[in-house]
């Protein structure tokens, strides 16, 4: 049933080019999967229900998510490719240019999206889940894989 | 006032209810008796079910739902015309809302905000589901609002 709905909503995902790797939850979406939190619903709504970082312009704003990963050390860059000591976040937008869905980018080189209130799957390209629902990537940003700490 | 009254003749059967001043016999006058009757009945249950506000608020819930699930714009989810038809539903959607809330926590927060005009939700559990939901179930016990089964 789960795979039926989500392959109904992206018509581009099919048995082989994704796993579905949790189950569903409404506890966080996609914005904060792809910054590494799962205890809350990232968004920039104006009536001041969800989570945004307090650094980040609160308007549905491609800069104003730029701006929240920013807070996070991501810097924009150009592009998709793995590159080793990095992860990367792909944001998607609308065709008016409004964000709608962001990705990370695991160290196999795939990535990982929370689908609203669906579950996380993990995804081999970006362009499988582009479309009517999440519109196509504006934005790749990356940061520095974080070192484990010796002890 | 019954549905035919309000209405004026029959909807189904205009017919039926002009021939009462023609002469006809009795099997006919039952016959047509009982379909008007009938009709009636029927068209009561839809009139009461669209006008009741649980099964409205369930309907919209429904489509909302189907059309939103995979979205992560709290304000895509919010502006769909069916959740906003349940804000236009005003304070008689508030139970309905805290009891759907209480079974499965979602994204009520904008709707009850929109029709109270409150927020018990404190800035640091701002997007944290569960402790919105429990702030929200505290408010309505407060305010003494029902919740359904």
């Amino acid at each position: 049933m789960s795979k039926q709905r989500i392959e109904n909503s992206f018509p581009d995902l099919s048995a082989n080019n994704y796993s579905i790797t949790s189950p569903a939850t409404t506890e966080y979406n996609c914005i904060a999967w792809a910054a590494g939190d799962t205890e809350k619903w990232w968004w920039p709504d104006p009536l001041y229900v969800d989570y945004w970082p307090s650094e980040a312009p609160r308007t549905d704003s491609l800069q104003s998510f730029i701006k929240a990963y920013e807070t996070l050390d991501y810097a924009v860059c150009d592009s998709v490719v793995y590159e080793d000591g990095f992860e990367k976040v792909a944001i998607y937008v609308d065709y008016a240019g409004k964000p709608t869905h962001a990705a990370r980018q695991l160290s196999s080189g795939y990535w990982t999206s929370k689908l609203g209130d669906w579950e996380d799957i993990e995804h081999n390209v970006l362009n499988s889940i582009i479309g009517s629902q999440y519109g196509s990537v504006a934005t790749i940003l990356k940061r520095p894989t974080k070192k484990p700490s010796s002890s | 006032m019954t549905l035919i009254n309000f209405i004026g003749c029959h909807p189904l059967n205009y017919n039926l209810l002009h021939v009462g001043t023609v002469a006809i016999g009795n099997e006919s006058k039952v016959v047509r008796e009982r379909g008007t009757s009938s009709l009636e009945h029927f068209l009561e249950s839809i009139s009461i079910q669209l006008s009741n506000p649980m099964v409205k608020f369930y309907n919209l819930k429904s489509k909302w739902e189907d059309e939103t699930a995979m979205l992560s714009s709290t304000t895509a989810i919010s502006m769909h015309p069916a959740y906003q038809q349940i804000i236009g539903m005003g304070p008689v959607a508030i139970p309905l809302i805290l009891s759907e809330m209480k079974n499965n926590p979602g994204h009520w927060f904008w709707a009850l905000k929109s029709i109270t005009g409150e927020d018990p939700v404190l800035p640091e559990q701002r997007g944290r589901i569960k402790e919105m939901t429990e702030a929200w179930l505290s408010w309505g016990m407060e305010q003494g609002y029902p919740l359904y089964e």
